[in-house]
């Protein structure tokens, strides 16, 4: 469904994203996890044509983001960490232009019922600054999901949402996926890296690192089977020497505590 | 703990300077800064100290028999500042403080008298380049550099600490239960028995005003002169009058003594403020957050966000789901655009317009005078031309900061381009219609041989101004996706002298494109025109030669959304430089 070879991104001299191949088949999850810098936001946007590549190909449901960008762009939804929205449009109003946008003559009851599944269907009036942060972001996700995308790329989807909020969002990414949605999902919380996703892609100063399940990475990185979490494989694969991270430092002596 | 606070002021001053002249390194602030510090220079600084040289009639150096007369208006304006200081504000005593300020220092062990202390240090800042900039101003009209930089200084200071004590005198009374409703009623009664008092005073005191005199300005003045310097008003002037003396003072005994009574005047107003204890913390949270928010909307060019109680809006038109997608962009737009501009207000002006140009016009009020309002009305056009694609911002220079956004739908460069200029044109276009029919209207019952003429042109006007708008918005909108930090829409709004200059290397830019671009289709109307004036006259001749004109406009028009969209696509979000 996503077929990326040799992405590379270049700012001058500096090298965002380097020679990046992979690919998703639908009904994959992947984790796109790597420090900050490492080229993960830059990747998504390259693969959702918001930035062109300086070098490769990024192919979507077999159309090419850059020389097919239209019929790419109708198979997709990408989610912002911070979702931006069009401050003058009610919730309503913002499906009515998506809509139009992306041509779904039968908005209105998909719309309601993504504002239904959403839980904000009693903001449809509202405008966004009438919003809290995890009800725009749901805005965001419900305008996204209205074309009803085969392909979705989530930046950072769990930030300001509340436990409710976190556990519908996981249920949603993980439906779209059954219903046959190739995903990609940047994150910096790798217990839900770990929770929903079936393949892991670790970058690193723009580079791929690590592709594979987890599985496949666990026994990689473990010297025993089942001896190291996401969070220990992270540290290993990402630091210089392939050290373990420092562990927790003890608790103080009782009396010592500041 | 002054000093601790005095030591932040010191630092926020310097790293702001540090980081403005750093940036100075980019061609594009050292550009701006050179054409902005040119501007100021020649416009400004160059008469700091010698004023106006050759100019004699510009020369306003305040003349001794004028001096007491601009000293009583400029205490009448201080007054009314003040009045309304008293008489419009509702909110309590809020010191605004930015966000930073609010979470460093409140939860810190610095008294509410300390904070005052900072807040009057930190407003000294802005008090100074203000009182910089108005000598630049005043001083092109004569006088002491000197003189007028520590004049505005002390007029400016002594109304910060004046709002400042108002705004806590404000938050006393509420704490005392005297709500803003009582105060102002009291203000407003107090105001209005000062004026009847004031009048009944000079009506009874003062020989009337010749009848004859409304003609001689020198006379009116004089008159004016006798009300404020006589009787009540001169007790009312007279703390104003003390602040303002320095600033009108002809040399530097007179300023120094002028300086005596308007210093004590100032620390009486210190005084007043330092020793009111009031709560203003709460408030002052407040004020910082809504403070933060209005700036982060103008920062992201949305002045939009600055009104409050914002209420959702209706659409102008509905939007079905299919259809041309560049139309969603002008709905959205149009939406942005607000309530002002809704077809109900549209219908009412149409009917205004239509009723006023017919009243005049059977009102036969003369040739003249509709000759008159036609050429207002050209005026105005011109001005929309003009100012229209600056005030109207609902395009790119507004959707930039979701630029990402916007390049993640399916649609091609140019429609989305179209589908962002689409909403200023047509309101644009809209206003300038409804001027022209107005016109039109005053010109159908002008007898005489120009009026055929002047309804072509009205005529050629309505064909033409829409493509000359598009055109118009096309050159900020190029720019803003060429020079994105150079137009007010990045995330940092750039300011100061180089902000200034930029502005000025954009409007001389727009200016020649626009100017290259109208070359053509001013050649296709000469053309035409010549040509079919020989058989037809000029009258026929005219609505010819727009269409030409209008068809070369449209080609041009097409030509710049196509231009635009390719920008557009290949604007990178990423490289939008940050200031």
């Amino acid at each position: 469904m996503v077929q990326v070879e040799g992405l590379t991104k270049l700012y001058g001299e500096f090298v965002a994203v380097n020679e990046l191949s992979f690919s998703i088949q639908p009904g994959e999850v992947v984790g796109l996890v790597g420090p900050n810098g490492a080229g993960k936001t830059t990747t998504l946007r390259c693969l959702a044509g918001i930035i062109p590549p300086s070098r490769g190909t990024v192919s979507v449901g077999g159309h090419d983001i850059v020389r097919d960008a239209i019929a790419a762009k109708k198979q997709l939804a990408f989610f912002t960490d911070e979702p931006r929205l069009f401050d003058y449009l009610t919730v309503g109003q913002h499906l009515n232009f998506v809509a139009r946008i992306y041509q779904v003559p039968d908005y209105e009851r998909l719309g309601a019922a993504l504002l239904e599944e959403l839980e904000i269907a009693n903001k449809r009036d509202a405008l966004p600054g009438e919003l809290s942060r995890g009800m725009k972001q749901k805005l965001a996700i419900a305008c996204g999901l209205l074309h009803s995308p085969r392909v979705i790329y989530f930046d950072e989807p769990l930030t300001g949402l509340d436990p409710l909020g976190i556990r519908r969002m996981k249920d949603s990414i993980l439906k779209r996926a059954r219903d046959g949605a190739a995903i990609i999902l940047s994150s910096h919380l790798l217990h839900l890296v770990e929770e929903i996703c079936s393949r892991l892609l670790i970058l690193k100063n723009g580079r791929k690192i690590i592709d594979g399940t987890l599985a496949e990475i666990t026994r990689k990185f473990s010297e025993q089977p089942g001896d190291a979490s996401l969070e220990e494989i992270f540290f290993r694969a990402t630091s210089e020497t392939g050290a373990p991270a420092p562990a927790v430092p003890p608790p103080l002596p009782r009396g010592n505590e500041p | 703990m002054i000093a601790a606070l005095l030591n932040l002021q010191y630092h926020v001053f310097r790293n702001r300077l540090v980081s403005r002249f750093k940036r100075l390194k980019q061609p594009k602030y050292l550009i701006g800064a050179i054409a902005g510090g040119l501007y100021f220079y020649f416009y400004f600084v160059r008469y700091l100290f010698h004023g106006i040289v050759g100019r004699p009639g510009m020369n306003l150096a305040v003349s001794p028999e004028h001096q007491k007369l601009f000293e009583l208006l400029g205490a009448l304006a201080l007054f009314i500042i003040v009045l309304l200081a008293w008489l419009v504000p509702h909110e309590r005593a809020a010191l605004t403080f930015t966000e930073a300020e609010v979470a460093f220092l409140f939860p810190a062990p610095i008294t509410r008298r300390n904070l005052v202390h900072y807040k009057l240090m930190r407003s000294q800042l802005g008090i100074f380049f203000s009182s910089l900039f108005l000598t630049l101003i005043s001083r092109r009209f004569g006088g002491n550099v000197w003189i007028h930089a520590l004049g505005w200084w002390l007029i400016l200071s002594t109304l910060n600490l004046h709002m400042l004590g108002c705004s806590f005198a404000r938050t006393m009374l509420l704490d005392h239960g005297i709500s803003n409703r009582f105060r102002r009623l009291l203000v407003f009664g107090l105001a209005v028995a000062m004026a009847v008092g004031v009048w009944v005073w000079a009506k009874k005191t003062l020989p009337e005003l010749d009848p004859a005199a409304p003609a001689n300005l020198d006379s009116v003045l004089d008159y004016v002169q006798r009300i404020l310097s006589t009787g009540p008003a001169a007790y009312l002037l007279y703390p104003f009058r003390l602040v303002v003396r320095p600033f009108l003072a002809s040399d530097a005994a007179a300023f120094f003594w002028a300086l005596i009574p308007a210093l004590l005047f100032f620390g009486l107003h210190y005084l007043w403020v330092i020793y009111s204890d009031v709560a203003f913390e709460e408030a002052s949270v407040e004020a910082s957050q809504k403070l933060a928010v209005r700036l982060a909307a103008v920062r992201s060019g949305n002045w939009q966000g600055l009104k409050k109680n914002r209420k959702p809006r209706r659409p102008w038109f509905k939007l079905n789901a299919t259809g041309p997608s560049a139309t969603a962009l002008l709905w959205k737009n149009l939406i942005g655009v607000g309530q002002i501009f809704s077809p109900r207000l549209w219908i009412t002006l149409l009917v205004i317009m239509v009723v006023v140009g017919v009243s005049l016009a059977n009102a036969r009020v003369g040739q003249n005078l509709l000759y008159l309002m036609d050429i207002l009305i050209a005026i105005a056009l011109g001005y929309s031309l003009l100012l229209g694609p600056q005030l109207l911002r609902l395009d790119f220079r507004h959707d930039l900061p979701v630029a990402d956004i916007l390049k993640t739908y399916p649609l091609r460069g140019w429609q989305i381009a179209l589908g962002e200029i689409l909403a200023p044109v047509v309101v644009l276009a809209a206003v300038q219609w409804l001027l022209l029919l107005m016109g039109a209207a005053l010109v159908f019952y002008l007898p005489g041989k120009y009026a055929a003429l002047l309804l072509a042109i009205a005529f050629s006007a309505v064909v033409v101004l829409p493509l000359l708008d598009v055109l118009l918005l096309l050159i900020p909108n190029a720019a803003v996706l060429l020079f994105p930090s150079w137009i007010q829409t990045g995330k940092d709004s750039v300011r100061g002298i180089e902000a200034t200059g930029q502005r000025l290397i954009f409007a001389l830019g727009q200016l020649l494109v626009l100017t290259v671009a109208l070359v053509p289709a001013v050649g296709g109307f000469v053309g035409v025109l010549f040509l079919l004036q020989l058989v037809f006259g000029y009258a026929a001749a005219v609505p010819f030669a727009a269409l030409a004109a209008a068809v070369i406009l449209a080609v041009e028009a097409g030509l710049g959304v196509m231009l635009l969209g390719r920008l557009f696509e290949r604007f990178d979000v990423a490289e939008e430089p940050a200031n």
